[in-house]
């Protein structure tokens, strides 16, 4: 029994370690025409480890953070709804396995979602970053639908949670999304662009300017939203005058520069 | 990793405000456009579409640009603007013009309509000559387009207008009408701007609001309260309008041309807004909110605390009184006319 266990923990170990692999070798290839190729084999892996290995949610969280990157940058917008609901499934479980109120989270009761958040800890954050990021995902893919909006405000609030855990997390990604959703709505809708610039500012300052696409971001949602042309054009210039080459970022980097360019080439239309 | 599809998040934020318009004095003009609207979201999305074809069918000779989110500030500020030449036109809510315009008050009067099908009747026989007001005062409109019906919201049952008197009820900053409306129904209306909202059904300042479906969401103000009535308390409409001397030096046929495009595609906003309402509705229910329906007995109770405030409403100079008056027989006629409609 004993080294029937042991050799369970091995295999959801090497599972991670796999997963974790394949995620770094995605991230780091400057290609992305490949990568919109072959990631399927790897999600199809994936999804093979975690048939195997329901219960571990370092491969589940992976397999949030995967589907939600596939699904939201090379699928067609019909299938990423369904690779999207797959990651958003992926994230929901693994948060579920280390913090088991969470099975029961849903989207009708906003205090006590909040409420619950506040006995996550920081053990969790992975499942937790997971979690929110499946689910962003979705909602992107599903924006036509009035629940995207709504169900809005419940993402948030994760992504809140896990800038209170640990801001620095994944580089400071938090402070990106976070910026993301406060730029979305202009101030006389809600939106808070003051506090978008300083999550803006901030993701930039803990990746050390390293990932670019917080830079297209922040000039498409928050200068775009303000009409400050000076700031989205200095961003958007000196991302396509940065190098792509950076461990972990290199694939998003690729992806900012284009972005870069289209958006810097409407943006005497624009403003 | 959000990516360009997160901006459509945007694409639904909106069902009311907004809109257009132009300068120049030459038959070629650059018609600069404020909206509340965020970039991204549908309603400039469709205004973007209009233009690109008046742009092209124009050959070029009328362009716009659209200021969006807000950035040229409310609409008193847009329509400083204007007068400044800065800005030729913009996407107003509907009490946003009644500085101009005393008509464009009249649909938002508290109880006013009792469904959907009244304000169809009443719009189709009453946009027209609102429109003609509008021009009248120095704006030049293609259509309006829905915002939907307000109905209370509340973290505790609002079926009577004695339920709300007990609570703290929200009214717009500067919407005199509807302050004018609940001191007639004796309740105690707390005043605060829009975007206060939120925070003040979170610290008790405020108990009760007021929104469309879609503005709950968009407000996000579904996070806070737990009940919906069943009541339509007042109408909303959007106007995009532009300054009538910017139209007016456009070239005939291009205006022409504006006015086509432009009416389509605002109708087409218009037709939207409604399914827009009704699936936002959906979602409310499936977020948690429970629909509080009110009886007869309760309906009748609401309409009899109204019928005080016309009077005083003949009395204010920001109602157009013959307006108001033309709106009242359409809607008697209807009412003749659907007496199973008209509870």
């Amino acid at each position: 029994m004993a080294a029937a266990a042991l050799s369970g923990c091995v295999v959801r170990l090497i599972g991670v370690k796999a997963s974790e692999t394949l995620s770094a070798a995605i991230l780091n290839q400057s290609d992305p025409e490949l990568v919109g190729s072959g990631m399927p084999a790897y999600l199809l892996i994936l999804d093979g480890l975690i048939s195997q290995h329901p219960e571990n949610p370092g491969l589940l969280s992976a397999g949030a953070q995967l589907f939600a990157l596939y699904g939201s940058r090379f699928a067609t917008a019909e299938h990423a709804v369904t690779l999207t609901d797959k990651a958003r499934r992926y994230g929901q479980k693994s948060l579920c396995l280390v913090h088991e109120p969470a099975c029961r989270w849903g989207t009708a009761d906003y205090d006590g979602l909040v409420a619950d958040l506040k006995n996550v800890d920081i053990k969790s954050i992975g499942p937790l970053y997971s979690y929110a990021v499946g689910w962003l995902s979705n909602l992107q893919a599903t924006s036509s639908d009035w629940t995207a909006v709504a169900e809005l405000p419940w993402v948030q609030a994760v992504l809140e949670r896990t800038l209170e855990l640990d801001e620095s997390y994944q580089h400071g990604a938090v402070h990106g999304y976070l910026g993301i959703l406060d730029s979305l709505r202009p101030p006389a809708l809600g939106g808070q662009p003051d506090v978008a610039k300083q999550h803006f500012e901030r993701a930039i300052e803990l990746s050390q300017g390293r990932d670019l696409s917080i830079k297209v971001e922040y000039a498409r949602r928050y200068a775009r939203l303000v009409f400050d042309q000076e700031l989205h054009d200095r961003l958007l210039n000196e991302v396509l005058s940065a190098s792509v080459e950076s461990p972990g970022y290199t694939l998003f980097n690729v992806l900012a520069k284009q972005e870069a360019a289209i958006l810097l080439a409407t943006s005497k239309e624009y403003f | 990793m959000l990516g360009r599809r997160a901006g459509h998040f945007c694409r639904r934020l909106l069902g009311f405000a907004l809109v257009a318009l132009l300068s120049g004095t030459a038959a070629a003009a650059d018609l600069k456009i404020a909206s509340v609207a965020p970039d991204g979201s549908h309603w400039i999305a469709e205004m973007r579409a209009g233009a690109d074809e008046v742009k092209m069918r124009t050959a070029g000779r009328v362009t716009m640009k659209f200021y969006p989110g807000g950035v040229m500030g409310n609409d008193a500020q847009v329509l400083r603007k204007i007068r400044v030449g800065q800005l030729q036109g913009g996407a107003f809510s509907s009490g946003g013009l009644v500085e101009r315009y005393a008509g464009m008050n009249v649909y938002g009067i508290p109880l006013l309509f009792r469904s959907q099908e009244e304000v169809d009747a009443v719009r189709a026989k009453i946009d027209p000559v609102m429109a003609a007001g509008l021009d009248k005062a120095g704006f030049v409109s293609f259509g309006f387009t829905e915002g939907g019906f307000a109905n209370p919201l509340s973290n505790e049952p609002v079926h009577s207008v004695d339920e709300m008197r007990r609570k703290k009820v929200w009214v717009p900053e500067g919407d005199q009408i509807s302050f004018l409306a609940m001191e007639t129904m004796g309740l105690s209306p707390v005043a605060l701007p829009v975007t206060d909202v939120l925070t003040g059904l979170q610290t008790g300042l405020i108990e009760i609001t007021f929104a469309s479906p879609v503005t709950a969401l968009v407000l996000q103000w579904h996070t806070k309260v737990k009940y919906i009535t069943a009541l339509p308390v007042s109408y909303s409409m959007g106007v995009f309008a532009i300054e009538k001397s910017a139209f007016s030096a456009l070239l005939p046929d291009d205006q022409k041309i504006v006015r086509e495009v432009m009416a389509r595609h605002l109708g087409q906003l218009d037709r939207e807004s409604r399914e827009d309402n009704r699936k936002a509705m959906e979602v409310l229910a499936k977020a948690g909110l429970q629909t509080v329906n009110v009886n007869a007995t309760d309906v009748e109770g609401w309409r009899r605390t109204i019928e005080g405030l016309y009077p005083k409403l003949r009395q204010r100079s920001d109602i157009d009184v013959p307006l108001l008056d033309q709106l009242l027989a359409v809607l008697a006629d209807y009412r003749r006319a659907h007496p199973d409609q008209a509870r």
